[in-house]
């Protein structure tokens, strides 16, 4: 284990009652950018979700080095969006584990707010209800409000899914200008092109295994095995 | 599906109708002539409405320019309503901290136990020993009324907060924990912001609940239009009494409509009004104006 990483899995065994996927030792580092990929249903998410601490490992542990206090950020597949809410409140939530104790706290946050709002281009919904925008225009309210809240480490359900082209640039720019500043990005992913594009390393569960890689070897080992 | 749901409504139906013939004992005579009965009281002692109880009382002398607001309707709905008012902000207070100490996708069991029972508590006395306790400790008088309705409020409106809370969608929560957000901030910022709908509807039922029961603990000298209503009972002044359950219903209508009209800010039907006559009318207007300008 290094003493540098800002998350050490142990032995982890992940699932509800029965394991689902063997367990995983590994470490994550600043700044890396991790897509998680498999087919539905095979604990992807439930990986996510005990690193975000909802759900309890069935065994192992891990230790997860950033604040206790807005050092993790977590988008979940449906969002964790404040619905009847506005746009602002929703990203300020962010905000506000990010500016500490201050004379000018409220002055900071909203100045932290709107910065993550333009970053998305959504300051034309910023009084908006969440419950009114489009699912795009939704994600990219989820992404504003990690932004603002800017974590040490994000861990993201399948948020790029669905989105367009335009959309996925304009979210995966924001989630680069967290990975700049020493975010670590953990992402559930379906379209592999999409983590071809972002990530860095790759988690792969396949038949109740996890494979851990980089980037690189993923690609050659998609290449070797498309010329089979 | 559809024979299995008239199946159940059916037995649902004759378990009913069962029980309340063991609750009369069989003895449905009670029933013939009750209907002429009523027509009969309803015609010699209720009709027509007396609404001398909107006029202005012989004593005080009213200095008021218009006699309605020295009556008895209108001076006695205002103290109801206000005791109402009061006792249902005080109450919403009251209620939605209990209700997300006892909401069990909020708190732990060992802090949620308690509160409920304390809430179940505090809702199994009625509205009417509420107030009849709080006459014996405090006296007649608004006061009495107001606490009575607060404590009312705070067991009912914390069940129906604690039930609600424990039905919104579980991901905003979990995105708010494991982003590392405080309980209470959790409660404010999360759960009454999702939840302001339900919230808005509940607290305009309890103002509209507290203010047909302040009729009722009106009665036992806890003040509002309440007092009058159990004069004129006394005295056999019915015609009186159904002008003021006129008042009451009217007031009570007025309610829902403003309910109404405040949920519709937060309600997604809201989110797609109907257009009204007028604004179609400026709008049509507006595009006429602008196609002769292009011309």
């Amino acid at each position: 284990m290094s003493e540098d990483a800002i998350l050490s899995l142990n032995g982890l065994v992940i699932g509800y009652d029965q394991p689902l996927v063997s367990p995983i030792t590994l470490d994550v580092q600043e700044g890396e950018i991790i897509a998680i990929l498999g087919p539905s249903g095979i604990g992807k998410t439930t990986l996510i979700r005990t690193i975000a601490g909802l759900v309890r490992p069935l065994d192992g542990d891990f230790d997860l080095r950033v604040k206790r206090r807005g050092g993790l950020g977590y988008i979940p597949q449906r969002l964790g969006l404040v619905r009847h809410a506005t746009v602002a409140h929703n990203v300020s939530l962010g905000a506000r584990l990010s500016v500490g104790w201050s004379k000018t706290m409220f002055k900071d946050r909203k100045e932290r707010t709107l910065e993550a709002i333009r970053t998305l281009g959504i300051e034309e919904k910023v009084s908006e209800p969440v419950r009114r925008l489009s699912g795009g225009q939704q994600r990219r309210v989820a992404t504003a409000r990690t932004l603002a809240q800017r974590p040490q480490l994000m861990l993201a359900d399948e948020f790029l899914g669905e989105l367009d082209q335009t959309n996925v640039d304009i979210v995966l720019g924001a989630v680069h200008e967290l990975v700049e500043n020493g975010t670590a990005v953990i992402m559930v992913e379906h379209h592999e092109d999409n983590a071809k594009e972002f990530a860095t390393r790759i988690w792969e569960i396949k038949d109740g295994q996890f494979i851990d890689m980089s980037i690189e070897q993923w690609t050659s080992n998609e290449a070797t095995g498309e010329e089979e | 599906m559809k024979y299995r749901l008239f199946g159940i409504i059916f037995i649902l139906f004759f378990l009913a109708w069962q029980t309340l013939d063991g609750l009369v004992e069989g003895n449905w005579g009670r029933l013939e002539g009750g209907l002429s009965n009523l027509a009969v009281f309803f015609e010699e002692s209720m009709w027509p409405p007396n609404w001398s109880v909107l006029e202005a009382r012989s004593y005080p002398v009213c200095e008021q320019e218009i006699e309605f607001f020295c009556s008895v309707g209108y001076l006695g709905m205002m103290e109801t309503l206000k005791i109402a008012f009061v006792s249902t902000i005080l109450g919403f207070i009251g209620a939605i901290s209990l209700s997300s100490l006892a909401a069990r996708n909020l708190m732990p069991l060992y802090i949620s136990l308690p509160v409920r029972i304390f809430l179940s508590a505090v809702r199994s006395l009625p509205s009417l020993i509420w107030a009849i306790l709080f006459v014996i400790v405090i006296g007649f008088g608004p006061l009495s009324g107001v606490l009575a309705m607060t404590f009312y409020t705070i067991g009912y409106l914390g069940k129906l907060q604690y039930e609600v809370f424990e039905g919104m969608a579980n991901d905003p929560l979990e995105a708010g924990r494991a982003m590392g957000l405080s309980r209470p901030s959790i409660v404010f910022n999360i759960v009454i912001p999702e939840n302001s709908n339900h919230l808005l509807s509940q607290i305009m039922f309890m103002f509209e609940y507290n203010v047909r029961h302040g009729t009722v603990i009106g009665i036992v000298g806890a003040g509002g239009i309440g007092y009058y209503i159990n004069t004129y009972l006394k005295f056999l002044q019915y015609d009186k009494v159904f002008a003021l359950l006129i008042l009451i219903f009217i007031v009570v209508v007025l309610i829902d409509l403003l309910s109404l009209a405040v949920r519709s800010f937060v309600n997604e039907e809201g989110d797609v009004r109907k257009p009204t006559w007028l604004n179609m009318l400026l709008k049509a207007r507006k595009k006429k104006s602008k196609s002769g300008d292009v011309a």
